[in-house]
């Protein structure tokens, strides 16, 4: 089953929409869904023009389309256990919260928080993604614990914070603290980023640019070969007992 | 004049020795009277069992640490999130909830007056304001003076009086209610990096000794003609081994009001632990309930530990820093100039862990071991032990066995070899357990004479009808149903309306706080003491004509007047 959802260019100004309700599954009975603008609860149909092809009887078998302003939506994909989501454009903050299983892709940028504690499933976004991709929440001891995030743009500040588990890998620049308070799992950031993984308690974090304002708590161990590349490996956080690993290509410390 | 009958209520009031009799009552204008008129509004409460309001007597709910437990736990705040629904407000937050959130779900469990644990005197105001937006219970705070310099002066010179004199000014000031000493000595040792490791440790520079910090400060109370006895959370808190100290501060007191206790010690589960370390940690609640059983000038509260996500906070500093030594996450420390500290970390008590598994038992202990259930109060010192709405729980495993039986099955394997639980058969009853809630905690904090945790005429009309029918109910088999029944009042009557049915809070309310201006001579009046004054604008950040709280943050309130013996 194929779900087109076509935005209608907004009458006035830029308010967001909650959509927690677009999830593959929701449409297994129907489209009958339910969105909140502001403090309006609207019926999806007036704000997408909606159309249905085909039919399905798990949400395995959903594909759910997103196109025209859909930087507006919020919360896309939350909770979503199985199926697709592929968004045309760019996405609005929160999506695929705490998703267990399925695949979104976004051809677009992505605003901040995509994937956060999500447990499972994979994210693939064409286009850059804002901070605290990939993260915990405000507060939370285990961020992302499971499945698959990969960004082919740059990504921002906070990238994979208190990551448990699953994989991060960010092709282009991260931002500051990529990797704060990492715990588990493996983050790869393709270019350079600023102070990866502050606090690590255990899990990896390759850098394969420069780390820039390398954290002083972590200690030299020396090169290592890593996919055909030579890395300088460091272990840490010391600042927190940890017991991470942290491979970079270059590093500088701040002066 | 408004009235109300409540009818056929089935009536456990301890302090008038009614015992599941069925009656009415009658109320009229937030007073419990003889009679009312025929007009009255009814509420039949068909049998079911009827008490006087529940009184925490000792629990952590307005201030600037259960404040700052708020800040420190955003991941707190997305648990229990309860949208606006008709005059309720909208809440959040499990272990340290919004100040709605606390007062909504205290209501529905029919609670009707709160004493805050602990208040520091120079941020009283934080907590009056939190009090304001607490609106269904009458509310008290006891006030801090385990670190304050001035009586630990006034204690090394020897003079009680004066002691009682800065305790008569600081109540006065800070609209306080009892006197509370947090580790006495240990938090002004803290500011030194330092902690006492018993009463006999002399506190440094002031060079006195919780004990004597303890001795005297108890005599200023009696002194002073408190209607609440000094109120102490002893040294040592959660040390193995620590209930020698327990005990060793609770032979200081002696007998000195034929009324009231003269030492109420709040979360002795804390204070209860044998060993040398946490290899070999276990159970003492025995000794100390044996002990305050053959002493009827102490009473205690349980501090029940119950398995879950808290958030621990106490104005004992040293102590907070050494659970975050054992737990290595977030933590907060706080000093309070010349007064006292605190500090606050996020805990889990977890069942596969030996230790607070054997903590959960000594609570429960503790209560089933002591005598006399005036003796020894239900707390959890929320939200330090457990969160509140745990209290159904709590009360269902004093009364079965079989419920203590069935959990203790889930806990660390080697519990058994550790605490005394198992071998306890005793199931206490309805009135013990009324008496523990309500009627010993008016007793314990000197408010029945104010009209709490009774229902005689002349009282606040403060009720909780519990949907439980107490002759068809056994509690020892029908566990399940006590917690129910306990969890949700049928309804919640606060000064002489109905303010919770049944999970919902139907009106906003307004609280009163209870707070005590000793009446003390001239000469010993602290606001003219020339020395007093002259250390208080040297040492302290704010002017002492700037210290005290202004009338305009009670908004109603109640002020009790002694008389002191200077």
């Amino acid at each position: 089953m194929k779900v087109t959802l076509a935005m209608k260019p907004a009458a006035k100004g830029f308010i967001p929409i909650e959509a927690e309700s677009i999830v593959p599954k929701n449409f297994l009975s129907g489209t009958d869904l339910l969105v909140w603008r502001g403090n309006r609860e609207l019926r999806l149909d007036e704000v997408f023009s909606v159309s249905v092809e085909g039919e399905a009887d798990r949400a395995e078998g959903v594909e759910v389309v997103l196109s025209g302003e859909t930087f507006r939506l919020k919360r896309v994909g939350e909770y979503m256990d199985g199926g697709k989501i592929t968004v045309l454009g760019d996405i609005g903050m929160h999506c695929g919260n705490f998703m267990t299983a399925g695949t979104i892709e976004i051809h677009g940028n992505a605003d901040g928080w995509l994937g956060r504690e999500m447990a499972g499933g994979a994210i693939v976004c064409r286009g850059d993604v804002a901070d605290y991709c990939a993260s915990g929440y405000r507060g939370g001891r285990k961020g992302m614990k499971g499945g698959t995030v990969e960004v082919f743009g740059r990504a921002g500040d906070f990238l994979a914070e208190n990551l448990a588990d699953g994989t991060v890998i960010v092709h282009g620049d991260a931002g500051d603290m990529p990797g704060a308070e990492m715990r588990g799992g493996t983050l790869i950031v393709h270019g350079d980023c600023s102070r990866p993984a502050a606090n690590m308690k255990g899990g990896s974090c390759y850098v394969y640019g420069t780390a820039r304002e390398m954290i002083p708590t972590f200690k030299k161990i020396g090169p290592v070969q890593h996919d055909g590349r030579t890395l300088i490996q460091f272990a840490g956080d010391l600042a927190n007992r940890g017991k991470g690993n942290l491979f970079v290509k270059n590093y500088e410390y701040l002066d | 004049m408004t009235e109300l009958l409540v009818k056929n209520a089935c009536v456990i009031d301890p302090l008038r020795g009614i015992n599941g009799d069925v009656m009415d009552i009658a109320i009229r204008d937030g007073k419990i009277v003889e009679e009312v008129s025929d007009a009255a509004e009814v509420v039949d409460a068909r049998g079911m069992l009827t008490m006087p309001g529940g009184i925490d007597s000792h629990t952590h709910i307005c201030g600037t640490k259960v404040n700052f437990g708020r800040y420190m736990s955003p991941e707190d705040m997305r648990a229990g999130r309860t949208p606006r629904r008709g005059p309720m407000h909208a809440t959040s937050g499990y272990s340290v909830p919004t100040t709605y959130g606390n007062s909504y779900r205290y209501s529905v469990m029919g609670y009707t007056t709160l004493l805050e644990g602990a208040m520091a005197p120079l941020e009283a105001r934080h907590t009056h304001e939190e009090f304001t937006y607490t609106p269904l219970q009458d509310t008290m705070a006891n006030t801090l003076f385990d670190g304050n310099w001035a009586i630990m002066e006034a204690i090394r010179d020897g003079d009680i009086k004066r002691v009682a004199a800065i305790i008569a000014w600081t109540l006065s000031a800070v609209k306080g209610f009892g006197v509370k000493l947090t580790n006495p000595g240990g938090t002004e040792a803290w500011q030194w990096g330092k902690n006492v490791s018993c009463i006999r440790d002399p506190v440094p520079y002031f060079e006195v000794t919780p004990a004597e910090i303890i001795r005297s400060v108890v005599e200023a109370n009696e002194l002073l003609h408190l209607p609440h006895s000094v109120h102490l959370h002893c040294n040592n808190l959660g040390t193995p081994g620590n209930y020698t100290c327990t005990l060793g501060s609770m032979g200081l007191i002696p007998d000195l009001n034929p009324k009231r206790q003269t030492l109420y010690a709040t979360h002795v589960q804390y204070h209860a632990y044998g060993g040398s370390g946490w290899k070999d940690f276990c159970s003492k609640s025995e000794p100390i309930a044996n002990f305050v059983s053959m002493r009827p000038q102490i009473v205690i509260d349980m501090g029940q530990v119950m398995f879950g996500r808290t958030t621990t906070m106490t104005a004992d500093g040293p102590m907070e820093f050494n659970l975050y030594r054992l737990h290595h996450d977030k933590w907060s420390n706080h000093d309070v100039e010349l007064e006292t500290g605190s500090g606050i970390i996020p805990v889990v008590y977890r069942r596969k862990n030996l230790v607070n598994s054997i903590m959960w038992s000594i609570g429960l202990e503790l209560a089933l071991l002591t005598k006399s259930p005036w003796q020894c109060l239900l707390t959890t010192d929320n939200p330090n032990g457990a969160p509140f709405v745990k209290y159904p729980e709590i009360i269902a495993l004093l009364m079965s066995k079989r419920y203590r039986d069935a959990e203790f099955a889930t806990v660390h394997p080697d519990t058994g070899s550790r605490v005394p639980l198992p071998a306890i058969e005793r199931e206490l009853d309805w009135n013990e357990i009324a008496v523990m809630t309500r009627a010993g905690a008016a007793r314990a904090l000197g408010i029945q004479d104010l009209g709490k945790g009774h229902l005689a005429p002349g009282a606040d009309a403060d009720i909780a009808i519990y949907p439980l029918k107490i002759d068809e109910v056994d509690p020892s088999a029908e566990y399940q149903k006590v917690i129910d029944g306990f969890s949700q009042t049928e309804y919640t009557i606060k000064r002489g309306r109905v303010v919770a049915r049944r999970g919902e809070c139907l009106v906003h309310g307004s609280n009163a706080t209870f707070w005590v201006r000793p009446k003390v001579p001239e000469n010993y009046d602290m606001s003219k003491d020339p020395d007093f004054i002259e250390k208080f604008e040297r040492y302290y950040t704010v002017r002492m004509s700037n210290y005290p709280v202004q009338e305009e943050y009670l908004s109603r309130n109640r002020c009790i007047e002694t008389e002191a013996d200077l």
